[in-house]
């Protein structure tokens, strides 16, 4: 008994869960008070529009890509409740169902091809789907009703027994608000939202990782469309008509308002902002019509200023007040033994041109477990194309990646990084909020299978699953000498700091290969040393390790072979000694050797 | 004879729809970001054209310099809304702005004329011109003529001023810009500048013959969309002959089949292209640099 006190006080001490409560219950209050059926009618729309905002927080909150076809699922439940229940005279058990599964089959359908697109060109598209769905609904008479629609739609029946509206069918919205919110939460509390964070700030990071990000896209975009057909289905046993309307852009901005006013990624948010602003023209009735200019203003408003919406800024807020005590760091667990024995690198005639330029010529190299190569070559000679290229952040023109057995070309980047080749970035991640030491558990979460669906399912399993890749993360951390920071937050670190947590982020993926651009810039000598005595250790534990380094100093110490590139081939390949000496590796960095005319 | 008819209509609204997608092309060029309000702002030159035309009862042709001159200040008012608080935020970020600029637009003209179609002055008055048995609308003929006359002025500003060239070099690496001492804020507030305006143009333009409605433009940038994919991500005179393409194949499907089949094939169309050649679009694509 004392433990579930406990536990609910501090449930309700964290964050913003006692304020969100308290609404929770102004809410119903007002329901049951408000009496009118016409305040109970906006309140069950209200119901509605939470239900779709809240699915379209899947894949514009967590996923960060701009659908514009929210607005069309949702168009699309509602029109197979409509046409089912109207012209059909299906019941509830039968409509509502098939009106879930309606938008999820269009969202499939239409992934394959437009999920890929980036930015603007998926949000175009998504347009472009709305605006066919839109002519068929208008112009498929004998089916939809035309522009007139169709009317007569029969209530929700459950357990035999036509639900009454006012506040019955009012309290059933909620509840299955209520209900998905609750699965909304329990998808994306664990991996999903830290693989989320990570897809949506830095997709690049995300691929380094080994997260899949398609696949989160993917499983985003049908939720949406999940939600939509069930608030489509819901509103249209509302109003008990269905007609363009409902696939109309205006619908569409509805959603991506209430959105970003509530808080993007945010449950409350979407249930907020929704309330809001479905009662935002009762509230301006009295500047009349024009009240639709101040919801574009107020859109406006929140994108620039406040870019969290209303819960994101109650969040600040809190912080400013109650500034929160970082967390305890976990315990660090070792990483389970790899199984496979360790594997060769062989890059076989590798190239790439960018507009007539060969960036990388025909370059073939090989490293051993253990091993650590030095590549070097002036700025523009290919090393970071070349990276990129076994990393598969760009797909060759010809030639070879094999690690092992294994082919690796043109698989993609995060399938490499999971295969067991991590990397750095020049200028490592972006991620701004989130902690050093879960931007390292992401990775241990993409090479499990922590994230696949069925395991997000799982509550219980799930949470342990976390705590082992934090447990795991923070022993990456303590190989690079960067535990101590592990509950901070990424942004916050300096960069020398932060490179290293990048490190550890690549080994965390366990990686055969270790393939790391500029580590040591931006450290000072003893920092240097350090670093090289660790990757030292790490490649004394069978790592192959390649590092883009201009600094030879650091390499001297640190590799035992360095491979030079000049205009993307390989100019020179030798110990380190013999590299500082080789006369043509000068001619390349100082256009001339000494002692020679230029 | 009908053919020659449709296809001088077909090109009074694809030299209308050129001036959206020009002005399109020309802020996407400078900002990597595409304004989805270009529609509503060439509803909103119709609307200024309309409320202009009874304190000057002149010919549309002279209300011109006026729309061009109050549409560019509200193209920089859109760039200091929408745009450069965003500077430091993703793409998407001023998609939303530009979408919340439109609703404000589109719901301010609403309260301002009312929801039922007006029409704009006619640009050198109605009627019909009879050239050796062919007849042509008036309306059309001008159309046709002021729309190529601001398309080259606006080709000889870009390729032969200075301006034009600061444009340009602001508009392909907006750093190197700056290195070498152009202004490149300034430059991109022009672009947004000289965009609304080339898109006020057509809201004039267009205002006679096919009347202007609150929500009329959120067609247009559609179009304007589909015109500059057609033609070739940032290519100006690409998207001039993607706006002619499509005004003809809108013109003949609708003369043929319906409006309906029309804008359908369009959409199709739309679809077709980002399935296809996705790659080819991704100019600005995030790529860390070496």
């Amino acid at each position: 008994m004392k433990r579930l006190r406990d536990r609910v006080t501090a449930w309700l001490g964290d964050g913003l869960n006692a304020p969100l409560l308290l609404g929770a219950f102004a809410l119903a209050a007002y329901s049951l008070l408000a009496g009118s059926s016409y305040s109970l009618r906006l309140m069950s729309v209200a119901g509605v529009y939470a239900l779709l905002t809240l699915g379209y927080q899947f894949i514009f909150g967590q996923a960060g890509a701009l659908s514009l076809a929210q607005g069309t699922f949702f168009g699309c439940g509602a029109y197979v409740t409509g046409i089912l229940g109207s012209q059909l005279g299906w019941g509830f058990s039968a409509t509502f169902p098939l009106s879930l599964l309606a938008p999820v089959l269009l969202a499939g359908l239409v992934a394959a091809p437009v999920l890929r697109l980036e930015s603007h060109y998926f949000a175009l598209a998504t347009l472009g789907i709305g605006q066919v769905m839109l002519l068929i609904a208008v112009h498929w008479q004998v089916v939809t009703g035309g522009a007139n629609g169709l009317a007569g739609i029969p209530g929700i029946v459950l357990f035999g027994a036509t639900l009454p509206r006012g506040l019955p069918l009012l309290a059933t919205i909620w509840g299955i608000v209520a209900f998905a919110a609750l699965f909304a939460r329990l998808l994306t509390c664990g991996a999903w939202g830290l693989a989320f964070t990570v897809v949506r700030e830095d997709p690049l990071a995300a691929a380094a990782s080994g997260i899949d990000a398609a696949a989160l896209r993917f499983a985003a975009f049908l939720l949406s469309a999940l939600y939509a057909g069930a608030a489509g289905a819901l509103y249209v046993h509302t109003i008990l008509v269905v007609s363009p309307e409902v696939l109309e852009f205006p619908v569409m901005v509805a959603v991506l308002t209430m959105a970003v006013i509530g808080g993007r990624a945010r449950i409350a948010g979407a249930i907020l902002g929704a309330v809001l602003l479905v009662h935002l023209p009762e509230w301006l009735r009295f500047v009349g019509g024009t009240y639709l200019v101040a919801y574009g203003g107020a859109l406006l408003f929140f994108i620039v200023l406040a870019p969290d919406g209303l819960v994101g800024a109650a969040e600040l807020l809190l912080a400013r007040l109650r500034p929160a005590r970082p967390g305890v760091p976990p315990a660090a667990i070792a990483l389970p033994p790899r199984v496979a024995c360790a594997p060769v690198l062989a890059i076989d005639d590798l190239a790439k041109s960018f507009g007539g330029i060969a960036a990388v010529a025909g370059v073939s190299l090989s490293i051993a477990p253990g091993e650590i190569v030095g590549l070097i070559g002036p700025n523009g000679s290919g090393k970071t194309t070349l990276v990129n290229l076994v990393t598969g952040l760009y797909r060759p023109d010809r030639g070879a990646v094999r690690l092992g057995e294994r082919a690796l070309a043109g698989l993609p980047p995060a399938a490499i990084a999971r295969a067991g080749i991590g990397r750095t970035f020049q200028n490592g991640n972006s991620l701004e909020a989130m902690s050093a030491l879960d931007s390292v558990a992401t990775a241990r979460l993409a090479v499990g299978a922590a994230l696949a669906f069925r395991r997000v399912l799982r509550p219980v399993a799930s949470r342990r699953t976390l705590a082992l890749a934090r447990g795991e993360a923070m022993h990456c951390l303590e190989l690079l000498g960067v535990a101590a920071v592990a509950m901070q937050r990424c942004r916050a670190l300096p960069y020398g700091t932060r490179r290293r947590v990048e490190i550890a982020r690549a080994l965390a993926l366990q990686p055969a290969v270790l393939l790391l651009d500029e580590p040591a810039a931006g450290l000072d000598g003893a920092e240097q040393d350090d670093l090289a005595r660790r990757l030292g250790e790490l490649a004394q534990g069978g790592i192959a390790i390649l590092v883009i380094e201009h600094n030879m100093d650091f390499l001297m110490g640190l590799a035992q072979r360095i491979v030079c590139l000049d205009r993307g081939r390989v100019l020179a390949v030798g110990t380190p000694a013999a590299i500082r000496r080789d006369p043509d590796v000068l001619t390349a960095y100082l256009g001339a050797a000494p002692g020679q005319p230029a | 004879m009908i053919a020659f008819q449709l296809l001088i209509n077909a090109l009074a609204l694809g030299a209308a729809y050129a001036l959206v997608a020009l002005g399109f092309v020309l802020i996407l060029n400078a900002t990597g970001a595409v304004n989805f309000a270009q529609g509503d702002l060439v509803m909103a030159g119709g609307y200024v054209a309309i409320a202009l035309a009874p304190l000057l009862p002149v010919p549309a042709l002279l209300l011109l310099p006026l729309v061009l001159l109050v549409m560019a200040v509200l193209g920089l008012l859109l760039s200091a809304l929408a745009y450069f608080p965003l500077l430091a935020r993703p793409p998407s970020a001023v998609f939303i702005s530009t979408i919340a600029v439109g609703i404000v637009l589109q719901n301010g003209a609403n309260a301002i004329f009312g929801a039922a179609p007006r029409a704009a002055p006619p640009l050198l008055g109605a009627g019909d011109l009879a050239l050796g048995g062919i007849v042509l609308s008036r309306q059309s003929v001008a159309i046709i003529a002021v729309a190529s006359l601001l398309v080259l002025v606006q080709h000889l500003i870009i390729s032969r001023t200075q301006f034009g060239r600061a444009l340009r070099a602001t508009a392909q690496d907006r750093e190197m810009a700056r290195a070498i001492g152009i202004g490149a804020n300034a430059m991109i507030a022009a672009s947004f500048a000289l965009g609304a305006a080339l898109a006020g143009a057509a809201g004039l333009l267009l205002a006679n013959q096919f009347f202007v409605t609150p929500t009329a433009g959120s067609d247009l940038v559609v179009k304007a969309y589909i015109a500059v994919a057609i033609g070739g991500w940032g290519s100006l005179w690409g998207a001039v002959a993607g706006a002619l393409l499509i005004a003809v194949f809108e013109v003949g499907v609708s003369s043929v089949l319906s409006y309906t089949a029309a804008a359908a094939g369009l959409y199709a169309a739309l679809l077709a292209i980002l399935v296809i050649r996705p790659q080819g679009f991704f100019g600005e694509a995030a790529q860390r640099r070496a």
